[in-house]
Parts: structure tokens; C-alpha cells; sequence
């Protein structure tokens, strides 16, 4: 079987966002086909079987440091430097490498081997600062591997459409492939739609994801409605800033839970009766999906990559927390709108595989193997 | 001799604005008008002035019917397709048909409602064109045996629906029948009627293009008495361009149709001059909409049920007139999340482009009216 390196940097069950869920489903399903080769950093030690090949690259002196910007920085450059030194060669037809963190050893990698490069932009500099004052040198990186790769994936033309706009990236050669869902971890079963009055919100706590958006929203409903419950579930930077506007509300109306393990994510989806994206700018946005087979109805800014590929959701410019909040009362309101949404909304959600994704892939490799 | 029936459907409903939860309590008017008369007024260009002036011109006979909801803004806008229509039943080569003046779903719930409106779309036409209608076309041609005899019941003599696949497996579409309530009874050739209205300027169909010969021989081929040719007026010039030739081929239908023979009638006409079949009981409810030729084009999913359902709470208002616009078909249409193709053609239409968007603007809407107009 033809070769092809991966260089990732998390792998489950240690991650911390998409791209681990996105390498560990993406390559067990091209695992059936080509031989891969994962490079991870041993700062999230990989553990448990994979149907891939998984090589940990040691970087243990900088455990545990890495939430601090500047660390977090200088520990992704020690990475591509480590990873080009242990990089092994043999047989590699194609180097596919994720995001910024990986970019500067792909190119280098191609350029020192003359191995083909492929990259996917799961997401910017431009998305993860929110829109406000993105970091340069970040940016830099990322420009570098769009302008030297043979060829590049977007999770969404949302996404692509960024990177030509503000990286000046060569449309030709950008193909979006949007994300599976793992249907079968999030479906349980027929729902229920009797109003449960809880509305959610679950991602990280970032001014990206726009969780102010999804707070204006929640005290302008309350001004209508009482005893209506928000679920604001995850952690970030900008909780605190969100406990103050919660105000009056806080734990009684507003409830904070923190970062939620899985069986307590798919809880929250199957027990809400509306979830809410209002992210500034969102890639794709794997929470849409989740929420949708799990049955619930979904409201995201259009400024959620995923968006452009569905019909079965209500879409709001993420600033607009008037309409949000609008949007909300009706579906709160009304059980019918609830169930149309929700039916509808899973069935259309079970089109996104990661079946789908792979074979998509494996079409792009195709000009290389 | 067999006879070809047209019978052609207009309306265009007033559909509601982009109406916001926050202007509840603060704000009545309802209606797009800009859209309707953006509408309406691209319609009337390329549609309504061009096919009336064909059917005129071409000695073309058919019964037409015009919802009020479509004849009050016609009316509102002085426009000339008043004029073009007078001249053509005037001239006895085309009749009209009654049926609910708000193109409502009235008939399905509500004796006392679906009355009020018939009787308001007789008067309208009674003011209009000086005509009393005596055959019925109930919205989407929706019907069973019950609404047959209401119609009968508001002395109507003559009344029109689909020739579901169902029916015409056993009952010949062409052919006159009579209902159990003991009117005349015409059923859609639903087939030669969506070779014009659907397939006429379909490329990838395997006859296409289709040319009045071609066609008129069809006709010929058909055993019966009456080929009932059902459509919407904007068959003609909206949904099928001018550029496609639809115009061409009704100027050269009737000399074709000559040619083996045919002629064509009006339903009055027909009624006079053909035999009656058997009497035919009709006991589920169908119409003429979707693949599934039922009412789920505008009940089949719950959100719809729910907004319907709303809607008749409202029926003590004291804005009668108010509430009955928005019992408009189309409202619940917009709402339909159906799949594959039907679904296409929901779409078409739906302004709000989300059905989701169409049922909140409508309860939105809803829960002002019943804050504003009822006690």
C-alpha cells in the first residue's frame, strides 16, 4: 500500500478541539486504503488503538505549559523543528499536514524531500482571534503553507472564500470537503418535543465562538419569558466577563457548567429545546451537527461555515442578538416548529459521513498516488 | 365527438411581510405589498394581458377561475386585465367559474366559513362582470363527497377536480360523471394537462419539444368524451417564457385539434352537449397538489397543523375580511418541508425561502391579530 505522512497534533482521547475528532475519523477511514503515518507531539500522549500508524515526536520538556500564548507559540515551533528531524521518508507519496501548527515542517518537508504537499485550513488566525487584532506572526505561517501547498482542503467555502480574501490563496487549488458527524454517538433516539425550557449553548467560552451574543440574546428572551433556563456549557477566557453580564440571572436563568465530558454533552443536546451558535466566525462548526442528530433545532450566525450546506437550521448575522432572541421565543413557543425543525434538521444532518469525507480525499490524493 | 375542456386557474395571494416578533402590538399591516405588486405586476406583463389577448384573438374557449384575493388587487391597480377578461366572457367564448373568495381551506373545516367566502367570491363576480357562476372549482381542486354537497347546497350545478390515479383506475377521466350530491362531476386528465403546465418546455423530456400537431394527435388517440385540460393561467408566459413557444402552440392548437375533429368547449357546453356517466362517490379528501394529490401540500408537517390550528381560533375576530387573507392556501404552502421534486416546487414559490421563516413571519403575525382584533 502507497504511503502517506499525516502531521497532526492530537489525537483522542486527549484533544482539546475538532482536529483531533477530524484526524482520528478522517484516517480510520483511509486506514482501509493507504498506509498512514500520524506525527503527533508526546505533550498529548496518544493512547489506545489505531487502525493508523501513530508517531509520537518528544517534546516533553515543554508538558504541560502550553496554555500560555507566547509558550503555546514557541512550543509549535520546537514541534516543526523535532518533526522535521524525525521525519521518515520511506515510501511517503504525499504529506498531508493540519493547520498553522503543522504548515512550517510540511513545506519544509516537501521542499527537502520533494514530497507532495496537501493541507487542510480547519481553521485562521483570522477565525480563532475573532475577527479582532489576529496575530501576525501566526498569520505569516499560515500564509506560507497556503502559498506552498500542491493543494488545499477547506472545511467549508465559507473558509475557503477567507483564505482566498485575506491569504490570497490560488482558488484552483482549494477543494472544501465538510466534516463527518459520528451520528451513532449523538443519536438517541426519538426526541421528545415537549418544551423542556432550556436553551443551550455549548462550545468554548472565546469572543470567536460569540458567547455574548448567545448572553444579550438569553436577557432579552427573559425579558419576555420567565423560568426559561440558559445552559451556557464549556470554559474560555471570557467567563468571567459573561458571569458579570448574567447579573441577576446568574444561576438562576444563566447556568455556567463548565467543561462537560461527552456523556454530559449528549445530555445537554437531547435535553434542550433550542441550541445556539452565534460564533463571530466559525470554520465549520461540529456542535451544529451534533445538536441536529440528536434531534434538537439549531440557530447559527451565517458566519458558521456548516450553515452554507443546510437548509434545516435558522440562520442570524451573529450580531444581531434582537432576532436571535426572536427566533428563540418562537421556537419556544411553538412545539411544532420545535419537531419540524428537529425531524427534519436530523435526517438532514446524517448526510454528513466521514465515509463521505474520506472518499472526497482520497480524490484529491488522487493526482499525487 | 370528443371536445377538449380548458379550464384555467388565477391567483395570486397576498403573501405576508417579513414580519418581526417585535412589531406585535405595534403593527397591523400584514401584507408585502411591494413584493405582491413586484409580483403581480410581472405576472400581469408577461402572463395575464398576453394569454387573454391569445385566447381572444384565437376563438380559444375556456372556463377560467379567479380568486378574489387575486381579483381585488387586479381591481386595486386598475389594471387592464379587468378589461381584457370582460371582452372575453363577453364575447361567450369564456366562462367563470365560483369558488372561495380567499382561495382558503375553508371547505375542509368549516361550513359556515367556506359559505361566507363562496357567497363573497359571487358577489365580486356578480359586481364585476355581471356573472353568476354555476360551476364550483374549490381551492387546488380539493374535494370529496362532502364538499360536494355543500357546493350543491349553494346551488352550484357543476364541479371540477383531479383524476387521481386512484380514481381513473377504474373511471375514465374523459368522461362527465355525476357526484353523489348530484352534480356534474369533470375530472383532470392530469397526464396531457402536465405535458403543458409541467413538461412543455422540459429539454430532457423524451418529447420535447412539443409542437401542436404532435400533441392534437394525442388527443385524438384518447377515447372519450371531454379532455379535461386543468392548469394554472401562469402556465402560460410565467412559468413556461414566451421564448419557449408556449404562446405558438395555443395559437395553433384549435386549428390542429380541427383537423381530427375536435372541438373545443366550455364546461357549460360540455355539460349540455355530453352524456353523464355513472354516479361516482369520492370519500377520501384530494386535490390537485404534489405527487401526493391530498391535502399534505399544505398539512403534512406539524408546523403547518399547528399554524392552521391557530388560525381557526381566530374565527371570532372583528376583522372578518382580515382574518380571511390569511387563510390563503399559499401561507401554509410556504410552510410544506417536503422532499425531492415536490419539494422544488414549494420552493419556487416560497418568498421567505425557509419554510421555518414563512410559519414564524405567520404566527407572528397571528398573535398580533389576536391581540389587536379580538376581544
Amino acid at each position: 500500500m502507497k504511503s502517506i505522512s499525516v502531521l497532526g497534533w492530537e489525537l483522542p482521547p486527549v484533544f482539546s478541539g475538532g482536529l483531533g475528532i477530524h484526524t482520528m475519523n478522517l484516517y480510520t477511514k483511509l486506514s482501509n486504503f493507504l498506509n498512514i503515518n500520524i506525527y503527533v507531539p508526546d505533550i498529548v500522549l496518544p493512547s489506545g488503538y489505531y487502525p493508523f500508524k501513530a508517531i509520537t515526536v518528544n517534546l516533553s520538556k515543554y508538558y504541560g505549559s502550553y496554555y500560555r500564548s507566547d509558550d503555546f507559540f514557541d512550543l509549535v515551533q520546537e514541534y516543526n523543528e523535532i518533526l522535521i528531524e524525525n521525519f521518515n521518508p520511506k515510501d511517503v507519496k504525499l504529506i498531508h499536514a493540519h493547520d498553522w501548527i503543522t504548515f512550517k515542517a510540511g513545506v519544509e518537508l516537501k521542499n527537502i524531500y520533494h514530497i507532495p504537499l496537501i493541507i487542510t485550513v480547519h481553521s485562521t488566525e483570522y477565525d480563532r482571534s475573532g475577527n479582532f487584532n489576529p496575530q501576525k506572526r501566526i498569520m505569516d505561517i499560515e500564509k506560507y503553507g497556503i502559498e506552498n501547498a500542491d493543494k488545499i482542503i477547506t472545511v467549508s467555502n465559507y473558509t475557503k472564500e477567507i483564505i482566498v480574501r485575506n491569504y490570497n490563496a490560488n482558488k484552483k487549488k482549494i477543494k472544501t470537503i465538510y466534516n463527518g458527524v459520528n451520528s451513532e454517538l449523538y443519536d438517541t433516539g426519538k426526541k421528545d418535543y415537549s418544551l423542556k425550557k432550556k436553551v443551550l449553548y455549548f462550545g468554548r467560552l472565546t469572543s470567536q465562538k460569540g458567547p455574548k451574543f448567545f448572553l444579550e440574546a438569553a436577557l432579552k428572551v427573559l425579558n419576555n419569558m420567565k423560568d426559561i433556563k440558559f445552559v451556557i456549557a464549556g470554559e474560555g477566557e471570557k467567563m468571567e466577563e459573561l458571569k458579570i453580564l448574567a447579573g441577576e440571572y446568574l444561576e438562576k436563568n444563566i447556568i455556567f457548567t463548565g467543561f462537560v465530558k461527552f456523556h454530559v454533552a449528549r445530555q445537554l443536546y437531547n435535553d434542550s429545546d433550542v441550541f445556539i451558535l452565534p460564533a463571530v466566525s466559525e470554520p465549520f462548526g461540529m456542535t451544529v451537527l451534533e445538536s441536529m442528530v440528536s434531534g434538537t433545532p439549531a440557530i447559527i450566525s451565517k458566519t458558521t461555515g456548516v450553515g452554507e450546506a443546510l437548509k434545516n437550521v435558522l440562520k442570524v448575522d451573529f450580531w444581531d442578538s434582537d432576532l436571535l432572541s426572536e427566533y428563540i421565543i418562537s421556537i419556544l413557543n411553538y412545539k411544532g416548529l420545535r419537531k419540524t425543525i428537529g425531524e427534519n434538521g436530523k435526517i438532514e444532518s446524517l448526510k454528513f459521513t466521514w465515509e463521505d469525507a474520506a472518499l472526497k480525499t482520497l480524490i484529491v490524493y488522487g493526482d499525487y498516488l | 365527438m370528443k371536445s377538449v375542456v380548458f379550464y384555467f386557474q388565477m391567483h395570486q395571494p397576498r403573501r405576508i411581510k417579513e414580519y418581526r416578533r417585535s412589531e406585535v402590538s405595534h403593527n397591523h399591516d400584514y401584507f408585502w405589498e411591494e413584493k405582491n405588486k413586484e409580483i403581480l405586476e410581472r405576472i400581469i406583463e408577461k402572463c395575464y394581458v398576453p394569454m387573454t389577448k391569445v385566447l381572444i384573438e384565437n376563438d380559444i374557449k375556456s372556463s377560467i377561475s379567479i380568486s378574489g384575493v387575486l381579483l381585488e388587487q387586479l381591481l386595486d391597480m386598475n389594471s387592464s386585465v379587468i378589461d381584457l377578461l370582460k371582452e372575453y366572457f363577453k364575447s361567450g367564448k369564456g366562462e367563470i367559474l365560483g369558488e372561495t373568495y380567499y382561495h382558503s381551506l375553508s371547505s375542509i373545516w368549516d361550513e359556515e366559513e367556506f359559505k361566507r367566502q363562496v357567497e363573497k367570491h359571487i358577489d365580486t363576480l356578480s359586481r364585476t362582470f355581471g356573472i353568476i357562476p354555476s360551476t364550483f372549482r374549490n381551492t387546488e381542486l380539493i374535494y370529496n363527497d362532502k364538499i360536494s354537497q355543500m357546493v350543491k347546497d349553494l346551488g352550484f350545478e357543476t364541479i371540477i377536480t383531479e383524476g387521481t390515479d386512484e380514481i381513473i383506475s377504474k373511471n375514465s377521466p374523459n368522461f362527465i360523471y355525476k357526484t353523489i350530491s348530484g352534480l356534474n362531476l369533470f375530472l383532470r386528465n392530469y397526464r396531457l394537462s402536465d405535458d403543458i403546465s409541467f413538461r412543455f418546455s422540459n429539454r430532457s423530456w423524451n418529447e420535447y419539444p412539443l409542437f401542436a400537431d404532435k400533441y392534437a394527435k394525442w388527443i385524438f388517440m384518447t377515447e372519450g368524451d371531454v379532455i379535461n385540460l386543468f392548469m394554472d393561467y401562469e402556465t402560460f408566459g410565467e412559468h413556461n417564457w414566451k421564448e419557449t413557444g408556449i404562446f405558438d402552440f395555443m395559437r395553433a392548437l384549435p386549428n390542429e385539434l380541427k383537423k381530427y375533429g375536435i372541438d373545443l368547449f366550455t364546461i357549460n357546453e360540455a355539460v349540455k352537449n355530453k352524456g353523464k356517466k355513472y354516479e361516482l362517490g369520492i370519500n377520501k379528501t384530494i386535490s390537485w397538489a404534489d405527487t401526493e394529490r391530498d391535502l399534505s401540500a399544505w398539512l403534512g408537517n406539524e408546523m403547518q397543523i399547528e399554524a392552521f390550528e391557530m388560525m381557526k381560533t381566530l374565527k371570532n375576530s372583528k376583522n372578518k375580511d382580515l382574518w380571511g387573507l390569511l387563510q390563503t392556501s399559499d401561507h401554509f404552502y410556504y410552510m410544506s418541508t417536503k422532499h425531492f421534486s415536490d419539494q422544488e416546487v414549494h420552493e419556487y414559490f416560497n418568498p421567505y425561502h425557509s419554510p421555518y421563516l414563512a410559519f414564524i413571519y405567520y404566527t407572528n403575525i397571528l398573535e398580533d391579530f389576536y391581540k389587536t382584533f379580538l376581544d
